[in-house]
């Protein structure tokens, strides 16, 4: 038995950028040997600048995109070999989009509800039931029968959230959750994140959300170029970060939320 | 000169007329959008040689008259094969093949408007790829395909007049009969042009209907 919810082990992943022009496609190395471990009730938070190549290794994680080289962990389970059931695998893990995706057919309760009728194959009343607790714990409940495009930015990405906590997933990967969001409506999707923080729910969140990191965030990951450059607990990078890439960027970051 | 009009010898005729229009137009659009979404999905995740097969088929459905296409199949498969084949079924498999030479252009187009981010959303819950097409890429496709389809069915409709020279009778074909046995030449071509017209602004008026009641907020074709 490993003690981890989920590793990755020297994951690499490249990727083309197709330009106008043949000369003009580009490849960019977005994750280069990069390794994680997460342990049940961990809360680790990704940050560094952007097109560093972050949310593709958090794609990769949920194999969302498939890594060229390297290992992914769920568990014993070794994702990346040949043979493997991915459907089976995705659906312990939960994952929240940049630009949230929802169904955009289905009502709010008809997004979170797909999964529980059509992966976990629940009957209707149960499907349901769940469906309404997670909205209820995300605190959408006066919205469920809205569509996507009647939803605020806010209120979907809380839906999005649902989504993904309804299966009681092993762990939650969430890709920069708020920063699509208009400034005053990332503050509720941050409290719902606040609130799985507190239920002990185990997460990896690419975020440059600093606050937030820092009351909840057991440890930060800097990544930039593809490499994790260092990781600490939060004290570490609001005080003296080691390297200077970070003490760099946190010095931006901070500058930048005083401002506004 | 409209005589012929109150003499109900002629009704049957040009309700049997009618009716063939109305089935190979309607089963022409059901068998193109079958056959036009699986080609459509063929299109976008088959290898180059699927890809290059379905182009083939596509241009040449489209890119040779509907009529060389029915006297092909009418008057050359069944002898190439050896083989008694009923007329009418064939002419009803040419017109699902060739509405699907065009549905498929539009399927594709409607799906992947979506395809991306809804697939990486239904594959991110644990729906594998074919439950993600059935259950969120298709539905939506539909929807949003529904304005192409009824711009098919009108063209389609149209298109059964060639049926009356393969010897069936389509309204056309109960046309020619009426105009022989009268000898009414421009009241007979009212009469029955004004038939083709009530019937296809009547149903696309209610595939309009359908297109709104269906509408979903936020699923929608968007016009460039």
């Amino acid at each position: 038995m490993t003690e981890y919810v989920m590793e990755a082990r020297h994951v690499y992943k490249t990727y083309r950028i197709k330009g106008t022009k043949k000369e003009d496609t580009k490849i960019v190395e977005a994750v280069k040997d990069v390794s994680l471990q997460i342990r049940k009730g961990d809360i680790k938070l990704i940050f560094g600048p952007s097109g560093s190549g972050k949310s593709t290794f958090l794609r990769c994680m949920a194999m969302l995109d498939i890594p060229d080289k390297g290992e992914i962990y769920l568990g014993d389970q070794c994702l990346t070999k040949p043979g493997v059931d991915l459907n089976k695998a995705r659906a312990r893990i939960g994952f929240v989009f940049q630009h949230i995706y929802l169904f955009r057919h289905l009502t709010a309760l008809g997004n979170v509800e797909l999964a529980l009728r059509k992966v976990l194959k629940l009957p209707k009343e149960e499907a349901r039931k769940r469906a309404l607790a997670a909205l209820e714990e995300v605190k959408v409940t006066e919205c469920i029968n809205k569509y996507p495009s009647q939803l605020s930015g806010g209120q979907a990405q809380r839906v999005g959230i649902a989504r993904a906590i309804v299966r009681s997933p092993d762990i939650i990967l969430l890709d920069e959750p708020t920063s699509a969001l208009d400034p005053e409506l990332t503050g509720e999707v941050i409290d719902t994140l606040r609130d799985l923080a507190k239920e002990g729910t185990t997460m990896l969140i690419v975020s440059h959300e600093m606050p937030f990191a820092r009351d909840v965030a057991e440890e930060m990951i800097f990544y930039d170029e593809g490499h994790i450059i260092e990781t600490g607990p939060p004290s570490l990078f609001f005080n003296a970060p080691n390297t200077d890439r970070a003490k760099q960027f946190m010095t931006r970051i901070i500058n930048r939320t005083t401002r506004e | 000169m409209f005589e012929w009009l109150f003499d109900p010898r002629y009704y049957p005729l040009i309700l049997q007329g009618l009716t063939l229009t109305v089935e190979i137009t309607l089963f022409g659009v059901f068998l193109g959008l079958l056959l036009g979404t699986l080609l459509a999905i063929g299109d976008i995740y088959g290898g180059k040689l699927v890809r290059g097969i379905i182009a083939v088929y596509v241009e040449f459905f489209r890119g040779s008259p509907l009529f060389v296409q029915l006297l092909i199949a009418v008057y050359t498969v069944p002898a190439i094969l050896n083989l008694q084949i009923d007329h009418y079924l064939l002419a009803f498999l040419v017109f699902g093949l060739n509405s699907a030479g065009y549905q498929k252009g539009y399927m594709k187009g409607s799906m992947q408007t979506i395809l991306d981010d809804q697939m990486a959303a239904g594959t991110s819950v644990g729906m594998s790829k074919v439950q993600t097409l059935r259950h969120v890429i298709l539905p939506q496709a539909y929807r949003i395909v529904i304005p192409s389809w009824t711009n098919e069915f009108c063209s389609l409709t149209k298109s059964t007049s060639t049926l009356a020279f393969i010897g069936l009778l389509d309204l056309t074909g109960a046309g020619l009969s009426i105009k022989g046995a009268t000898m009414q030449i421009l009241p007979v071509w009212i009469v029955i042009g004004a038939i083709y017209l009530v019937w296809i602004t009547g149903f696309s008026k209610i595939m309009d209907i359908i297109y709104e009641k269906k509408k979903i907020p936020g699923v929608e074709l968007i016009m460039q």
